[in-house]
């Protein structure tokens, strides 16, 4: 990536903020709008094959028109957020529902969490390994239960009484995942076991947490996030996707989903502290999410990206590793699919 | 100036059903935990121990809900969770439904100092344990008659007595060390009749416990999927880094304007980065304690 397309799309962001509106619009007026992630890393033209980057872009393009149809169809943001992440759980190249990372145990522990912005409302599990949709279960917490998070074995008894069928271990587990734990473990061998742990270190070989923003026609904004953690992990580890503030948040104003090194993510509040700053010193969303992702997180070490939208439909799309598989469609005919810094 | 406070639980604390010998046991309980974290600060120790200290007393403690006399789920076990912070790296520990950790905040400081994690639940978090050589305890260590028959009387659908510090009731401190370093910490069994698996803010990094140097350090007890979806411990801190307000005017909007719109209520101990203390709450009483290096002491319950 050169200096120069890097200017370029700043001066693009810079001019597109400019014209959008600053002061929330009237509800009939501002468009509906999904902005959906599926993982942060070290994503390279150079070291990606033109076959997986097109099966990661058809994966990213099915998520995105899943989650938009809802709206489209006057569906709540909620609904959306839900249908996409379902959509990146069902594909085996996110790492989130079947094709998650393997724990240094050798199997899948999946974390979510989904966010009602006009409630505030949210619902969370964490190291559930038998829930093929753990964004489904999320919705669940919120909407069936008096609780915000569900971990472990209480969280899939919990899934039981509500009628959601368990399925095995092995449903989540892909041979690509299997062989990438054993490069993990042996990578591992090297480093100190309090250094952290990369995210997805090569191309090519999937990525991160997967994500969505909505919002819908009546200006409610919904955040989600889904994931099987970093490989590798501690049995038992749970990072920030289920941690409402850190990895998803969302206010009537706000919504945040973000994909990286969690425990950076947790120590920040890097979700909650976007929308603070946004609130609290009058900066742009863009200015704020670049703030975050380039200074704060960057200082203490942290790789990763976030997704971002307020509910004038103004959106960001940032991130301090390589690449992030990223997409947004809104009613004001824009729609986007990229993965790498140039903004493609 | 150096300063430690610590909170007990809050809630529903009538003054008339608190027998005085019982009144006398909590005082001295909080004292206990007040004098054994200052005594840290007091000997040029680091804020990070002296919040363990503090809570680690409370854990041991059966009258408070952490640790030994922990809330019981509906299943009757006891299910335990624990978050530190030490504000000036904003490193963080925490774990989440331990059920066999006597001293859960200090597992979480162990993974805060020897694990590149910040959040470990369940078996993973005993696993955890035992490989960093912690001896595991029964869960039978935890229960006590007065939590078993508080679980009877709610599963009954009768109103719990007030008689032990309120269901929703956590443990926590919160200190400020020679150095201005700022650390917090939060123990807690939960909810009495709580779903197996569910975990309150306390664990939660930014909901239940905070700490930012130059910032504040804070820790919460109440109704705690309030103080997750209020993100409420960072709240407090972004109010007073972001807006300027006082420690004191940031936790008052948070508990009074923010969780009270919600629904929500309970209560808050913090430090900011000159070692003034701030309780305050929103329930009836809080336990709570704070003692500085200016002279200030105090333990309080109404």
């Amino acid at each position: 990536m050169t200096r120069r397309k890097t200017r370029l799309l700043t001066s693009l962001v810079l001019a597109a903020a400019a014209t959008l509106p600053a002061a929330p619009l009237p509800a009939a007026e501002h468009p509906i709008v999904i902005v959906i992630h599926g993982g942060a890393g070290v994503i390279e033209r150079s070291r990606m094959s033109p076959e997986r980057e097109a099966s990661y872009r058809a994966g990213l393009s099915a998520a995105l028109d899943a989650g938009y149809a809802v709206l489209e169809q006057g569906g709540s943001s909620l609904d959306a957020v839900g249908a996409a992440i379902r959509t990146m759980e069902d594909d085996p190249q996110f790492n989130a529902g079947r094709g998650a990372v393997l724990n240094h145990d050798g199997f899948c522990e999946l974390d979510a969490a989904i966010m009602d912005g006009s409630g505030p409302r949210a619902g969370a599990v964490a190291g559930v390994h038998h829930v093929k949709n753990p964004i489904d279960l999320a919705r669940l917490v919120m909407d069936k239960s008096p609780h915000v998070l569900l971990a472990g074995q209480g969280a899939e008894e919990f899934a039981l009484e509500q009628g959601v069928t368990l399925v095995p271990e092995s449903y989540f587990i892909t041979p690509q995942r299997v062989r990438e734990l054993e490069e993990a473990k042996r990578a591992a061998a090297t480093r100190a076991p309090t250094a952290p742990l990369p995210i997805r270190p090569q191309a090519g070989k999937g990525m991160g947490t997967v994500g969505a923003l909505a919002l819908d026609a009546q200006g409610h904004l919904a955040a989600g996030t889904s994931t099987g953690g970093i490989d590798n992990k501690l049995y038992g580890r749970v990072g920030d996707t289920p941690i409402i503030g850190a990895g998803t948040y969302a206010s009537e104003s706000c919504a945040v989903s973000g994909t990286g090194q969690g425990e950076f993510y947790i120590r920040q509040v890097v979700a909650y502290d976007i929308c603070a700053m946004v609130a609290y010193q009058h900066v742009s969303l863009e200015a704020a999410v670049h703030t975050m992702i380039h200074d704060k997180l960057k200082r203490t070490g942290g790789e990763g990206g976030v997704i971002a939208l307020d509910h004038a439909g103004n959106y960001a799309m940032d991130f301090n590793s390589a690449g992030m598989h990223r997409g947004v469609r809104d009613s004001r005919g824009h729609r986007e699919i990229a993965m790498y810094r140039d903004a493609n | 100036m150096y300063a430690i406070a610590i909170h007990g639980g809050a809630g529903a604390v009538p003054r008339a059903t608190l027998s005085p010998e019982r009144e006398q046991r909590y005082r001295a309980g909080l004292e206990a935990a007040l004098g054994g974290g200052y005594a840290v600060l007091e000997r040029g120790g680091s804020s990070l121990d002296a919040v363990t200290a503090a809570v680690r007393i409370l854990e041991d403690d059966p009258c408070f809900n952490a640790g030994r006399g922990a809330a019981l789920t509906r299943e009757g076990a006891a299910e335990l969770d624990a978050a530190i912070m030490d504000g000036r790296q904003q490193r963080a520990g925490a774990v989440a439904s331990v059920r066999h950790v006597k001293n859960p905040v200090e597992l979480a400081r162990r993974v805060m100092e020897k694990s590149r994690h910040v959040l470990l639940v369940g078996p993973g978090a005993e696993e955890f344990a035992l490989e960093e050589g912690f001896a595991l305890v029964p869960n039978l260590y935890f229960r006590t008659p007065e939590r078993q028959s508080q679980l009877e009387h709610e599963q009954r659908g009768e109103r719990v007595s007030d008689l032990v510090p309120p269901a929703k009731g956590t443990v926590g401190a919160v200190a400020c060390d020679r150095d201005g370093n700022l650390a917090a910490a939060t123990s807690t069994g939960g909810m009495t009749n709580k779903r197996p698996g569910r975990v309150g803010d306390s664990p939660i990094i930014g909901a239940g416990t905070y700490a930012k140097n130059g910032v504040c350090a804070v820790s919460a007890t109440g109704h705690g999927e309030y103080f997750i979806r209020a993100v409420a411990a960072h709240h407090v801190c972004a109010a007073v880094e972001y807006r300027g307000l006082s420690l004191e005017a940031a936790m008052r909007e948070l508990l009074h304007d923010i969780l009270s719109g919600l629904g929500g209520d309970g209560g808050l101990i913090g430090v900011d980065r000159d070692g003034r203390i701030v309780m305050d709450f929103s329930t009836e009483g809080m336990y709570r304690g704070a003692r500085d290096s200016a002279g200030r002491s105090e333990i309080a319950i109404y």
